[in-house]
């Protein structure tokens, strides 16, 4: 079982990891940071059931939010206009807060 | 027999993906060969070689057919009455539903709840994540392309072709549905409702307001 | 792989609110794709499904329907575990099909 990196209340950085076939992470967080808001629970990684592999690790699954501006690098109707999702552990780097992302 | 819907005219768009054009998703429903290959995989391929039998698929379409806007709707008033149910709600969703002897199939549940400095909103922009065994199955436009391409980064102005325009101050959080967790939006209780029961209340909540592209309407009287 | 399917923030149209009706067939083949995926078989898994419907490439991807999708999705993913082949499907298929009345045929028994 993989350890649980990120605590809530971090930042972390979604990392481009460019594996094919089937993955869970959509384009368009790629290369951004966010900030950790849940600790999910543990999960068979998607990439390893797609492909009948169920013998694990168990992957730890986080909730993270990121900011509609800096996702889309546009200004938004609202400054705290915001985007949700889930994230699997092994996509997240930690994140120094450069105070542009959160 | 071929059902099309008709393709909402062009407007302008970049189309720089690949020569997909995303914008007019004609919802085709092949009843024939649709028709065919799932009762012939039904029948030929399944209960022929004894991995189905006909009545745990007729058993499946009826539990498939049970679960529907009622159920999210009955988690819903009883959180507007009981404060106490509400936290425990918020804080776990699957308990929160098997108080209510509501069962879930999907892994988790998270129920957020819009307050009037935030409205939530929730999409699947990789497939069609949905709490189906709450809710039922989705409607056709979560599924589209539209839908699932655009409430991501313009979720304003996706709430307002639902006739939605939310207050300046209030602030909206998109939830895109992509793994484990299925996600229920607790809407905010209208005004004018106050002496209704549970059962007045949960009649007014629709499915649009627990995916969180409408609000709860006040009663007309 | 950020494929076709990976489509959050692309540009798109207006949104079609018609409600398309859960046709028997589409309830026939959820039914399925939960029973093939229960613990008493545990034949195909949702994450299966969904690689097969990704690979499809993008043409037979939008020819389909979302149920039409996961059917064929279904039917390549039990090829892959050697259930059936689809050649095998498609002569038991079409030995049905020349059995199976046309629409016209239909209209009129019902008429």
């Amino acid at each position: 079982m993989n350890r649980v990196r990120f605590s809530v209340g971090d930042k972390a950085l979604v990392a481009d990891l460019r594996k094919p076939d089937h993955v869970r992470t959509p384009d368009y967080l790629i290369g951004h940071t966010g900030e950790v808001i849940q600790f999910c629970g543990y999960f068979l990684n998607p990439e390893d059931l797609s492909v009948g592999r169920t013998s694990g690790p168990m992957v730890p699954l986080y909730r993270i939010q990121f900011r509609m501006e800096t996702l889309w690098r546009a200004p938004q109707r609202h400054p705290d206009d915001r985007l949700c999702i889930e994230i699997y552990d092994h996509w997240l780097i930690p994140a120094i807060e450069t105070g542009s992302d959160f | 027999m071929t059902l099309r819907t008709p393709s909402p005219s062009h407007d302008h768009h970049d189309h720089d993906h690949g020569g997909a054009t995303h914008e007019h998703d004609s919802l085709v429903v092949e009843d024939e060969v649709g028709n065919l290959l799932a009762q012939q995989m039904v029948d030929a391929l399944l209960i022929r070689r004894g991995i189905l039998s006909a009545s745990e698929v007729t058993m499946e379409i009826q539990n498939l057919e049970a679960p529907g806007t009622h159920l999210g709707a009955k988690m819903v008033a009883r959180a507007w009455l009981d404060s106490a149910y509400k936290q425990r709600l918020l804080r776990n969703g699957e308990d929160g539903a098997a108080e209510l002897k509501i069962k879930i199939g999907e892994a988790q549940l998270v129920v957020v709840e819009n307050t009037p400095t935030l409205h939530n909103v929730v999409v699947c922009t990789l497939c069609s994540c949905y709490p189906r065994s709450i809710l039922g199955q989705p409607p056709s436009w979560y599924i589209s392309t539209a839908y699932r391409a655009r409430t991501v980064r313009e979720p304003a102005r996706v709430l307002g072709e639902f006739g939605l325009t939310l207050p300046l101050t209030t602030a909206i959080c998109v939830h895109d549905s992509n793994a484990d967790m299925r996600f229920l939006v607790l809407p905010m209780r209208p005004v004018g409702t106050e002496g209704m029961t549970e059962g007045e209340l949960s009649q007014l909540v629709t499915r649009d307001s627990i995916i969180g592209v409408a609000l709860v309407a006040t009663p007309s009287r | 792989m950020s494929g076709y399917h990976d489509i959050g923030g692309h540009a798109a149209g207006p949104i079609v609110k018609t409600e398309l009706p859960f046709q028997h067939w589409e309830k026939q083949a959820e039914a399925i794709r939960n029973l093939l995926g229960d613990n008493a078989r545990r034949v195909v898994s949702l994450d299966e499904i969904r690689l097969g419907f990704e690979s499809f490439g993008l043409e037979k991807y939008q020819a389909y329907s979302f149920y039409r999708r996961r059917l064929e999705a279904l039917i390549d993913t039990q090829e892959k575990k050697g259930l059936i082949t689809r050649s095998e499907f498609e002569q038991e298929l079409s030995a049905v099909q020349s059995r199976w009345p046309s629409q016209d045929q239909q209209r009129r028994w019902a008429a």
